[in-house]
């Protein structure tokens, strides 16, 4: 699978998914036009690239500073994916959650991932 | 209008607190630039951060809310237009949002937004979560967006969200417009 780099724009975030590492990260703030359209092609690579792999180590940096409704329902069903995973192998993914500690809305939605995606590690950072 | 008129509305629009107005065409386009303007004016305002982000939020969804929702703009194709405010009262922010709307549509906007009108910030919590949840947004097949917008505007804002719905002059039974507020 080759890696996806994509760079941050005012309304899009950075798109970092080094699939040759198991390195995935995403940075910035999300409010695209058309969010299905935007991510949807990410969310497939990320999907056939979990189904090639076999109990490696994947770890999500995930360091958003906004996002809209649209984004995060989105990025919810992208956990989905990496949770499913994790079922079936234990231990293999663990999602760095960065966060202001001001900011409430994603602590809240951390908590939430946390709670309905038990088989993910979840590792809340608080940004400095 | 007079210059003399112009001031008038400047000033009253000063006199009540608002920072930032906006009526015109919406695309993205626009919208990613009044996000700069907005962002860098309330960075000026709220040293904090929490408020001023959830004013943020709240814009986007607004905003974007209408650019999906309101129909073509008369004898244009596929240009959408709205107008916007985000306002201070003491210690509080206010954003009012408004656009055009098919008539039509009146009973199914009436029917998202009353339910979350009369629920407690719990509920709205709840209700959010469940939507999140939802694979199958709704069987709403006019709704473009996650069904968490109405919903998100409701989590952030510290009063009920408050609508209403006008009919607009000179388009008799067509349009309406839509005018939604949150205070944050």
């Amino acid at each position: 699978m080759t890696d996806i780099y994509i760079p941050a724009t005012s309304d899009t975030p950075e798109i970092n998914f080094k699939f040759s590492n198991n390195t995935l990260s995403m940075s910035g703030e999300a409010y695209p036009e058309n969010g299905v359209e935007f991510f949807r092609p990410i969310l497939r690579q990320l999907q056939s690239h979990l189904k090639s792999l076999s109990g490696d180590t994947v770890e999500f940096n995930f360091q958003l500073t906004y996002f809209n409704s649209v984004s995060t329902k989105i990025f919810y069903s992208m956990f989905e994916l990496l949770n499913e995973y994790a079922k079936a192998h234990p231990n293999c993914v663990l999602l760095n959650w960065h966060h202001d500690e001001e900011d409430d809305t994603i602590l809240e939605l951390g908590q939430d991932i946390q709670e309905d995606f038990t088989w993910i590690d979840f590792n809340a950072i608080v940004l400095a | 209008m007079s210059i003399d008129l112009f001031t008038l509305f400047r000033e009253e629009a000063d006199a009540n607190g608002i920072v930032f107005y906006y009526s015109g065409i919406l695309s993205q386009n626009a919208i990613r630039t009044m996000s700069d303007s907005l962002k860098q004016k309330l960075q000026t305002q709220d040293e904090k951060g929490a408020k001023s982000r959830k004013v943020f939020s709240t814009f986007i969804e607004m905003i974007q809310n209408a650019m999906h929702y309101s129909p073509d703009a008369l004898g244009s194709d596929d240009t959408k237009e709205g107008s916007i405010l985000v306002g201070q009262s003491a210690d509080k922010y206010f954003v009012i949002c408004a656009n055009f709307i098919q008539k039509q549509h009146e009973p199914r906007i009436r029917e998202k937004i009353d339910p979350i009108l009369k629920m407690s910030a719990d509920e709205i919590r709840q209700a959010y979560r469940t939507q999140l949840k939802n694979d199958q947004h709704s069987d709403d097949t006019i709704s473009k967006g996650a069904g968490l917008g109405f919903l998100t505007l409701a989590r952030d804002s510290v009063e009920p969200i408050e609508y209403i719905i006008r009919d607009a002059i000179g388009y008799d039974n067509e349009l309406s417009y839509f005018y939604l507020k949150a205070t944050i």
